[in-house]
């Protein structure tokens, strides 16, 4: 039967992601002001991770690898935003070796952090040109090439970096809402590039690689479009973790990230944007649960309180957990979608009642 | 237009999977590919669609040689192939599934949607559309995906056993949805199927393969008259 070309997805039913993550996230932040400053931290900290796995979601889940690489492109957000924005007093203390033109700038935050996304960027964008050929397996490896050959660099380069030790004296700028702001920023880019054209056919190849070269689909340059993109999301949760902290260290963007973020990713589902940010958020109120836990609760005289390192454990117990019986997730691999869908066009609904 | 094969063959280590095999199709004319299991028909398609390069021999489309080229420029020049399994994107809904080859043409993501939708409910296939693929019963993925390889909107269509596992009435809406393809779009169709009745009803010209090599080509009636293919393929249930 030919019905008239009405699409069945209302433009509002579409969108709809997108606002209730962003609604989360804005809700989130304005309730984390009425809180003690100790966890508006927690939160700011949280809302910092929330894009790092956001900027991992937009390749993996997407392309359906794996990637062990993004904490790497965090650090070289991180480490130029800091060479860019730092006074150059506290340069010539800690890098006292800088060639003139880093040793002198000192650029202004917002231009310091897009450097640092566009820096990951670039070099996601070499780094993947031979990689995004690699599929399953090999590909992750590949990426985890990248995160520990950037970890070597980064604490080896001495002159430019201090090698291992702490760069201090960073503008610290990045609040809550500064958080916040770059997390909904993240969210967004996330949504327009899983609705464009290449996030599409990305995700064919994800489904069937197959299937998708018999449809046309030219999977290398797609992915490679996702890992940019996913790079420059990650140079930027670098750029704000660092000048949250005042400092950056390289060993602050090595294994122990690189778990925490993906352990999100997965707990919260890999295949959904909802799962990416639901992760973050779960998994940062649930250790700050943890922390409390392990502090204690004093009733009179006596502390009652968990054993240190349960939220670690506890952690990786949900992670087995899920893979185990849910392994798409908390989202289960859907994105989060309106509780009542106005009825679809009526042309459908006759053809319904036909059948 | 046509497209055609020129003396391919491959080899598998000691297997000689097509033996200097020679065929065309034109466009609008539905041409059958059929022979015992092992002759070589999927390997033959997988040539003609890119998936598989052949040790001698040339592919033309249109007497451009396409032999050394990727899948995806097959597909982008039009020559669409479906597979035995129908190989859906099993967890994008079916509107995404006909969408991948409409945005591949150039199209928006609006445009492709509207037109997707069009398409499907052309196959009355629209109140699927919002679902997941992995939710479709087994004709309607057979189904989606000849709505997927008509997204492409294909010259040469080559269908790897459509009719495998369709009850009979589900096989004749399937050659009446392929004759449409031929008549209305202007196709050239190639089948490999094991249903006689299905394939000497639907095709213009048939093409035989017994152990890699060529046994006949020619009309159906021929086909069925040649004792070579007799022996070799039908046997006793023909005599």
């Amino acid at each position: 039967m030919a019905t008239a070309p009405t699409s069945p997805e209302t433009a509002a039913s579409r969108w709809f992601p997108l606002v209730v993550l962003v609604l989360v996230v804005l809700v989130l932040a304005g309730a984390a002001e009425f809180a003690p400053t100790v966890v508006q931290r927690r939160i700011t900290q949280g809302l910092i991770n929330l894009v790092a796995v956001v900027g991992l979601y937009v390749f993996v889940g997407n392309s359906g690898v794996l990637s062990f690489g993004n904490v790497a492109f965090m650090a070289i957000g991180a480490y130029v935003s800091a060479l860019l924005t730092m006074p150059a007093a506290a340069k010539g203390v800690f890098l006292p070796d800088l060639p003139a033109f880093l040793a002198n700038a000192e650029w202004p935050a917002l231009g310091g952090a897009l450097a640092g996304g566009a820096a990951a960027a670039l070099v996601g964008l070499v780094a993947g040109f031979p990689l995004m050929r690699l599929s399953g397996i090999s590909a992750s490896i590949a990426t985890f090439a990248i995160l520990v050959v950037t970890y070597v660099v980064l604490g080896n380069w001495t002159s430019i970096t201090g090698g291992q030790n702490s760069l201090m004296g960073l503008p610290i700028y990045v609040g809550l809402w500064t958080a916040a702001g770059w997390a909904v920023v993240a969210i967004v880019v996330a949504f327009l590039h899983q609705e464009s054209r290449s996030g599409l056919l990305l995700r064919a190849s994800r489904e069937d690689e197959v299937a998708a070269a018999a449809s046309g689909v030219h999977m290398v340059s797609h992915r490679l479009a996702a890992f940019v993109v996913s790079a420059f999301l990650s140079g930027i949760a670098g750029v704000l973790l660092a000048h949250f902290l005042g400092a950056v260290r390289v060993e602050t963007f090595y294994l122990d990230l690189t778990f925490l973020i993906i352990a999100m990713l997965v707990i919260g589902g890999m295949r959904s944007l909802t799962g990416a940010v639901a992760g973050a958020i779960v998994i940062t109120l649930l250790t700050e649960l943890m922390r409390q836990a392990e502090v204690g609760v004093t009733v009179g005289a006596t502390t009652i309180a968990a054993p240190g390192g349960l939220g670690d454990a506890v952690l990786a117990l949900l992670m087995l957990l899920i893979i185990l019986f849910r392994p798409d997730g908390i989202a289960g691999g859907r994105e989060v979608s309106r509780p009542f869908r106005p009825a679809i066009a009526m042309p459908e609904n006759q053809h319904r009642k036909a059948q | 237009m046509e497209l055609a094969a020129e003396s391919v063959s491959v080899r598998f280590g000691g297997l000689v999977a097509n033996d200097d095999i020679s065929l065309s199709i034109a466009s609008g004319e539905v041409l059958g590919l059929i022979g015992p299991n092992g002759a070589g028909k999927t390997t033959l398609v997988n040539i003609l669609s890119g998936f598989q390069r052949p040790h001698s021999g040339a592919i033309r489309l249109a007497g451009t040689d396409m032999t050394h080229r990727k899948p995806g420029a097959f597909a982008r020049a039009g020559i669409v192939r479906s597979f035995q399994a129908v190989r859906l994107f099993r967890r994008l809904t079916v509107s995404e599934n006909i969408e991948v080859g409409l945005v591949g043409r150039g199209l928006s993501r609006g445009e492709a949607r509207r037109q997707a939708f069009a398409m499907l409910s052309e196959f009355d296939l629209g109140h699927r559309a919002a679902q997941p693929a992995s939710a479709l019963s087994y004709g309607e993925e057979r189904r989606v995906g000849l709505v997927r390889a008509l997204a492409l909107e294909p010259r040469f269509l080559l269908l790897d056993e459509p009719a495998a596992g369709l009850a009979a009435m589900e096989a004749e809406e399937l050659k009446r949805a392929i004759l449409s393809i031929r008549d209305n779009r202007g196709c050239g169709v190639l089948v490999i199927e094991h249903n006689m009745a299905l394939v000497m009803s639907l095709c213009d010209r048939i093409h035989v393969l017994g152990g890699g090599k060529t046994i006949a080509a020619g009309r159906p009636e021929e086909i069925r008259r040649n004792p070579a293919v007799r022996t070799a393929y039908l046997g006793s249930t023909a005599a």
